[in-house]
């Protein structure tokens, strides 16, 4: 891309919303908000999940058109009727969920729907030529012809802004872009998101991790309840003032009080191994016991074997060596609904991929994976009524925001999903739960629950695996804590003790220590 | 509240209603070409006859014919419901009709035991046919759609050796078609011609409505109770719905794979059933072929459910009737499939937007009751 851009002095806004009204049948989603994004700069929006920052991203990007308001994008009034609209204007999305083709090269997904010919045949080598122009103008470095599968977490992410950036975007919306990296990750992304600005780009970034905010935003506009309530500068305000603004209530603590350790193991992983596809192994002897009350932390970079060792305690991977006992019960052999009627809950790091059927009722998705316990079942049936009544016992006691029992999964925000998945899986009162990235890309609100139902479990004696990126919680809520480093566990940390960098050391491996 | 479940019903509904009237103005065309007038051709399709007795008949017609096809569309949808794509109800109950037509006539059995003994032979042979595809699924990986695809040639070409070859009945001098021996009077499953005389109406001509039509009925609410209120219907439609979140919730792959085909297949077992228990009473050259395919365009009119399958069939049974009295209109009989072919990709164009706009409001409603949490009872 050219690096023409040095915007004059009054340059106008790069993107402008001007009271934005976007009503559904008989409501209000977002109502008068105001945007003023400066070019070259990075424009934060924080807001609880539910205020409307979704609704305004669609509006933005072409996906929902505005009942009232104008728009302009560098001083100029446009309509944006579709995302094709958007895109034409410069305006481009990454997208919180990926949406790339595994199977696909990285060449392959940047160029998809977009792909340039040459006599009718895809011309690859102007492609390559070009995603390696931008990749290195940009600092955003992916071998253009990797298969997307092969990549991790936060090259992935940089297939997706490349693939805005070939588009010729110049306003670039990242939704929740961190919600699924490693500290590390973050660094870099706001490294590259720096450079973009640098170069006359501009970015808008919807989060709710505050620091991160106050870390990368040059401006912040604050949505509260379908409207904008302030815009401050990062230098003016504290993380406090900013989650204050944004929900009008104290910020959460992960910080778990007095030890409820006791010294009954609950689940013992003995030596445990899995292979990979290419038959190396990902996960290699892995010991540990969780005791009842207890929260056993995993720290690492994604992709380290925590997913396998999930898998493995699960039943949904073989081992090939180890055991898992539960219970002074070996079920190395169980299948997954063995292990899950004993007693053993899940709740998995994709919701949308392992937790959920997005396309049916609430009430059906409290029955899932709990279809052969009562309340659940009745003999060969699915207990209706008892379900039903006890979905709305979820729905009341974890605070899930929804209109009805009968409303569909996909229709509820991201945080009511999770806890959704955490009532249900915290019914039927079992003995250990795995709980995957419980928090991730909710909002504080939904954070402080989640947090307080996990402790108040810890407190009845549940066993608690718990596998995170956001080290805070980590640190917060364990009682032990290992790190997971290319398969193995390569440090049992102290979490009163240890520091986040620290933390961050051994999981990328640059500090050593032998646990085993 | 239940608006949301109602709401999506009724544009399912709506869905289809409309699908079916867009084929109709699609056929109009054609018939149009064809150089008839499509409103002669309509009247000609209701004109079910000018006395009582050859209403009853029509009507003994229409039912005759939808009885199989709503097996026939059971047997795809149970498959469908998991994303499991059994195109091999042609061949399954190809094979089923052949096995329990022979089995029925080598037996001396009374009435009610030897009836049930076809019938549960039936069920056995087409699901142990339905069983080689999800075997092939399971251990192999080989994909569902190509090996019954195969299976159903191997089931027809085996099918037509055998009934001339060693299961054929005998045969009189100078007679050409063949068939197995015939059922003996306890297999002949009487008609079901008393439905007619509660509603009043006189007794079908000929074979008039095939008893089967009762088994059928029953068949049917089981599979709806099965789909709708079991585990292992719950099962299904987590793993059609999505496959990984039903493996992490306990569900085994392999066992849905294999229980949902050998079921699929031995509903499939059942579709010939009513024709050789009410009718032909044997397997042989006048079997009627081509049930298992119009089954899946009847289980995707239907959607998959029961109660809609029973409608599709209903609606295809009556439009094939209609290819007589199109015939006596000088209207090409052919029109009958071209209405069939232009409904069938109709609804599943409907289905998708009926789809769509249904997720668009469920997510707008909630959407708009959490935006402005000014009612306190809305998390209620």
């Amino acid at each position: 891309m050219s690096t023409s851009s040095d915007p004059p002095p009054a340059a106008p806004p790069a993107v402008e919303l001007e009271g934005i009204t976007k009503r559904f049948p008989g409501v209000v989603a977002n109502h008068d908000i105001r945007l003023t994004v400066e070019p070259g700069t990075v424009h934060a929006i924080v807001g609880e999940n539910g205020a409307g920052k979704s609704t305004l991203m669609k509006i933005l990007y072409g996906m929902q058109k505005p009942d009232e308001g104008e728009i302009r994008v560098n001083g100029e009034q446009v309509v944006l009727a579709n995302p094709a609209d958007a895109i034409k204007r410069g305006i481009g999305m990454v997208h919180q969920h990926f949406m790339l083709a595994d199977n696909f090269t990285v060449l392959e997904n940047i160029v998809l729907g977009a792909e340039p010919t040459r006599a009718g045949r895809l011309d690859t080598a102007s492609a390559r030529t070009r995603i390696r122009d931008l990749g290195d103008s940009h600092g955003l470095r992916v071998d253009p012809d990797r298969l997307v599968e092969n990549l991790g977490v936060g090259d992935r992410q940089r297939v997706e802004i490349l693939k805005v950036l070939y588009r010729g975007a110049r306003v670039l919306i990242l939704d929740e872009p961190t919600a699924v990296l490693v500290p590390q990750e973050v660094e870099e992304l706001f490294a590259n998101l720096r450079e973009l600005t640098a170069q006359g780009f501009t970015v808008i970034f919807i989060s709710h991790k505050l620091d991160e905010v106050l870390g990368i935003a040059d401006a912040i506009t604050v949505i509260r309840r379908g409207t904008t309530v302030a815009r401050v500068l990062p230098a003016e305000v504290t993380a406090r003032q900013l989650a204050e603004l944004m929900v009008g209530s104290e910020l959460p603590t992960p910080e778990t009080r007095e030890s409820t350790v006791t010294d009954r193991v609950v689940l013992d992983v003995r030596e445990a191994s899995v292979l990979g596809e290419t038959g190396r192994p990902v996960l290699r002897e892995v010991s540990f016991p969780v005791h009842a009350g207890e929260v056993v932390g995993i720290a690492g970079v994604e992709g380290n074997g925590q997913s396998e060792l999930i898998s493995a305690i699960m039943g949904l991977a073989r081992l090939s060596g180890g055991q898992v006992v539960f219970e002074e019960t070996d079920i190395t052999g169980w299948s997954t609904r063995q292990r899950r009627q004993a007693g053993i809950g899940y709740i998995p790091e994709d919701r949308h991929r392992e937790g959920l059927l997005l396309e049916s009722s609430i009430w059906e998705n409290r029955v899932l994976g709990h279809q052969g316990v009562p309340p659940a079942r009745k003999g060969i049936w699915v207990n209706r009524k008892a379900a039903r009544k006890d979905t709305a016992r979820i729905v009341r006691e974890y605070d899930v925001r929804t209109p009805s029992i009968d409303t569909l999964a996909l229709a509820l925000s991201g945080g009511n999903q999770q806890k959704l998945i955490v009532g249900r899986e915290m019914s039927g009162t079992p003995k250990f739960l795995i709980a995957a990235h419980p928090t991730r890309g909710v909002d504080v609100g939904a954070q402080a629950a989640i947090w307080d139902h996990l402790r108040g479990a810890r407190t009845a004696g549940l066993a608690v695996l718990l596998i995170s990126a956001d080290l805070d919680e980590l640190i917060g809520l364990s009682d032990t804590l290992y790190v997971i480093y290319r398969g193995r566990f390569v440090a049992r940390l102290d979490p009163s003790q240890v520091t986040p960098e620290q933390l961050g050391g051994y999981m990328t491996g640059a500090i050593t220590e032998d646990v085993s | 509240m239940k608006d949301g479940a109602l709401q999506r019903t009724l544009l399912t509904l709506a869905g289809a209603v409309v699908a079916v009237l867009l084929a109709f103005v699609v056929s109009s065309a054609a018939i149009i070409v064809a150089g008839a007038d499509p409103g002669t051709a309509l009247l000609a399709m209701f004109d079910f006859g000018a006395t009582d007795i050859a209403v009853s008949s029509s009507i003994a017609l229409i039912l005759n014919r939808a009885v199989p096809l709503f097996i026939a569309g059971l047997a795809v949808a149970i498959g469908f419901r998991m994303n499991l794509f059994n195109i091999g109800v042609e061949g399954q109950y190809r094979v089923a009709a052949l096995t329990a037509a022979f089995v029925g006539g080598q037996l001396a059995l009374p009435a009610p035991v030897h009836l049930t003994v076809i019938i549960v032979v039936a069920m056995v042979a087409g699901g142990l046919y339905a069983l080689i595809p999800a075997l092939l699924k399971v251990y192999r990986g080989v994909n569902e759609v190509i090996s019954t695809i195969m299976l159903n040639f191997i089931a027809l070409s085996m099918a037509a050796y055998l009934v001339r070859g060693p299961l054929s009945g005998p045969r009189d001098e100078g007679q050409l078609t063949t068939s197995t021996t015939p059922l003996p009077e306890s297999a002949q499953l009487p008609n079901a011609n008393f439905l007619f005389d509660l509603f009043g109406m006189p007794a079908p001509r000929g074979a008039g409505l095939w008893g089967f039509i009762i088994v059928a009925v029953v068949v049917g609410v089981v599979i709806w109770a099965l789909l709708s209120f079991t585990r292992f219907g719950f099962e299904l439609k987590a793993s059609g719905l999505n496959a990984t979140a039903a493996l992490a919730s306990g569900v085994n792959p392999k066992t849905m794979v294999i229980s949902a085909m050998v079921l699929s297949g031995a509903i499939a077992g059942l579709i010939s059933m009513p024709e050789i228990l009410g009718r032909s009473f044997a397997y042989g050259t006048g079997f009627t072929p081509g049930l298992g395919f119009l089954g899946i365009a009847v289980a995707l009119l239907g959607r998959n459910q029961p109660v809609g399958i029973a409608l599709a069939a209903l609606l295809f049974g009556f439009l094939d009737r209609a290819s007589a009295p199109l015939q006596f209109a000088d209207i090409p009989p052919s029109v009958v499939t071209i209405i069939q072919g232009s409904i069938v990709l109709m609804v599943v164009i409907a289905n998708e937007v009926t789809r769509r706009i249904a997720l668009r409001w469920e997510e707008r409603r909630a959407a708009a009751r959490l935006a402005v949490p000014v009612k306190t009872g809305a998390t209620a």
